[in-house]
């Protein structure tokens, strides 16, 4: 059964009186355990698709069915629950949560779904070791290198265990090293829980990783090699 | 709750910023709370005083006495009737007449009031028992702000002039015997109180008075053709508006301060959502709705209101309860305000006007807040993870 497909999807944005088409006519199926990526130069649409198969934006034509869900026709609620409940998130800035200690910002997708303490601290360890950070529980994000804070934000999207993790250009501030590192611990992750990853990159590095490298032009796939 | 637990964070991890607007609100809390306890220890106090010297438990005036009619006053006595005799007798009332006359002070004439009382009456707490001397000349009450504002004092004689019920002029001499000290301006300026009997030779109105006051546990009679009950909180409705008058100054000031405030809130909120644009699109990625991140925000805000109370309370409270006990030290001046007041004013804090001031800055600190986070509501999660505001 595929976890995403993608029929016909058009994506487009007011630019004054007349639109900007970001999106053009996409057709892609994403399958459970995928560890693909979205490959292209800036502007060509890459973040816009990974935004609305994450639920962040909607399609302006055609239809996005993740996990069973049109994203097109979701409440903001029912966004929000698919997002809490089902995905993960990377960032290329990595977003941390600037207040909150390593743990906290792990265990905070946790609070969403409103697990039991116990429940929650079991898998945040447990997510801290699959990134081998369990020795920074307690430090701020401001107290990690680039790499470690790369990591975390992989554990908080990992910590739920979810069926779909994306990442956007999760490597463009790290070194060759971190990269790698980074990339390691999502292919073993990958493997391990079957966990989809649909990367949005134009890093070399990361597309030797990839199984599947789905190339976007103007909006447009060009090629998907499967 | 998720949300108040990381608008705590948030707001004390935001340091400096959070503690100025603490502090700024916590002296708007103080400021409020004494203002208003000011005005209350000088309504209070102000009550207490006329009524212990002046307005008694109620009144019963003659039926064309009017205290704003001077050309009436001399017209305004009448014979006691016999209820309020009796009342009279049993001391639970003291009768009190009342002329025009004048005076000459330092050979300047001088419209005064002359105001006749029983030495031995016990009803109003002014020194009357003064008046019961031996010696020739009629013995004088004055207060002591009459008595700087015509440089009298103790043994100085004065020549009364006045009307008696014939409407003859007459000439007395009186000698002062005390100078009290009240903080009622309306039994003092521009008065000379003497005995009441003596009072009622010089004007030939045996067995007459303006006005009778009753002892304060004492219950008003009916009225009577010639005699109209007026009761304490009638007597004690212009000092009050004076003071209400007053207390409306105070509230704009209070207004200003809590608009400072909350402009300060205002301000921190807006460069706060601002500025931590990525952050709510991080929120809402990660599975918050808009209505939960405006909440986050607006708690963030509403927090201020809690700590400034917190704040407020350490310094606020040994100000306040050092103010309660040992009184705020009233120089004369304020006696032109309009209403008495003179030596310690003792300030009184309700616990109505504490957490009423608590309830007022926290919802309006709410609503402040609540302004600018409520922009996050169409905000568009892309745009806020690319730092950008819808």
């Amino acid at each position: 059964m595929n976890l995403v497909t993608i029929k016909n999807m058009t994506k487009r944005y007011p630019i004054g009186n007349s639109e900007f088409t970001a999106l053009s006519n996409i057709n892609l199926e994403f399958e459970k355990g995928e560890f693909c990526g979205i490959i292209g130069p800036s502007g060509s649409g890459k973040t816009t698709l990974l935004n609305i198969i994450g639920s962040l934006d909607t399609p302006s034509a055609g239809s996005t069915v993740v996990l069973g869900k049109d994203i097109g026709n979701l409440s903001e609620k029912e966004a929000a629950k698919l997002r809490s409940r089902h995905m993960g998130f990377i960032f290329q800035t990595y977003n941390l949560l600037p207040v909150c200690t390593v743990y906290e910002n792990v265990e905070f997708p946790l609070l969403l779904i409103n697990m039991t303490p116990n429940e929650r601290k079991k898998k945040v360890i447990s997510a801290l070791e699959w990134v081998h950070l369990t020795d920074k529980i307690n430090s701020r994000p401001n107290q990690l290198s680039g790499g470690q804070a790369q990591r975390v934000s992989i554990a908080r999207a990992m910590v739920k265990q979810p069926e779909l993790v994306l990442a956007d250009e999760p490597t463009a501030n790290l070194d060759a090293e971190n990269s790698r590192n980074i990339l390691d611990a999502m292919v073993n992750l990958n493997k391990e829980l079957q966990t989809t990853f649909i990367f949005a990159t134009h890093d070399e590095k990361v597309i030797t990783y990839l199984k599947r490298k789905i190339f976007l032009v103007d909006g447009k796939v060009t090629s998907d090699g499967k | 709750m998720l949300e108040l637990k990381l608008a705590y964070r948030n707001l004390v991890s935001a340091g400096l910023r959070t503690w100025l607007n603490v502090v700024v609100l916590s002296i708007t809390y103080v400021l409020i709370i004494w203002h208003q306890g000011f005005f209350s220890g000088i309504l209070r106090q102000s009550e207490h005083d006329m009524i212990k010297d002046e307005v008694g438990g109620g009144q019963y005036w003659y039926k064309s006495y009017d205290p704003y009619d001077p050309i009436s006053l001399d017209e305004s006595h009448g014979i006691i009737s016999p209820k309020l005799q009796s009342m009279i007798n049993k001391n639970e009332a003291t009768p009190i007449l009342i002329r025009q006359a004048s005076i000459y002070p330092n050979g300047r004439a001088q419209s005064i009031l002359l105001k006749g009382i029983d030495p031995s009456q016990k009803i109003l707490s002014i020194p009357s028992g003064k008046l019961k001397t031996d010696g020739e000349a009629l013995p004088i009450l004055v207060g002591r702000r009459m008595a700087i504002n015509n440089s009298l004092k103790i043994g100085d004689f004065l020549t009364i002039r006045l009307r008696d019920s014939k409407d003859a002029f007459d000439a007395v001499e009186g000698q002062i015997v005390e100078i009290m000290n009240t903080r009622v301006s309306t039994i003092d300026n521009g008065q000379l109180w003497i005995p009441l009997k003596k009072m009622q030779e010089i004007v030939e109105m045996n067995g007459e008075a303006t006005l009778v006051v009753l002892g304060q546990n004492v219950t008003g009679l009916s009225d009577s053709p010639d005699w109209k009950f007026r009761e304490q909180k009638l007597l004690l409705k212009d000092i009050i508006d004076v003071i209400k008058s007053k207390r409306i100054a105070s509230v704009i000031l209070y207004i200003i301060l809590l608009f400072l405030a909350m402009l300060a809130i205002f301000d921190t909120q807006v460069l706060s959502v601002f500025r931590r644009r990525k952050e709510i699109g991080t929120l809402i990625a990660l599975g918050m709705t808009r209505l939960r991140v405006v909440r986050l925000f607006t708690f963030e805000g509403a927090m201020n209101g809690v700590l400034a109370a917190l704040v407020g309370a350490v310094y606020g409270i040994p100000i306040l309860v050092l103010t309660a006990i040992n009184g705020i030290p009233m120089p004369d001046v304020v006696d032109s305000l309009g209403f008495a007041l003179s030596g310690n004013l003792y300030p009184l804090y309700s616990a109505g006007l504490v957490i009423g001031t608590i309830i007022i800055v926290m919802i309006t600190v709410t609503i402040v807040s609540y302004l600018p986070s409520s922009k996050i509501a169409n905000l568009k999660p892309t745009e806020a993870l690319k730092g950008k505001i819808g």
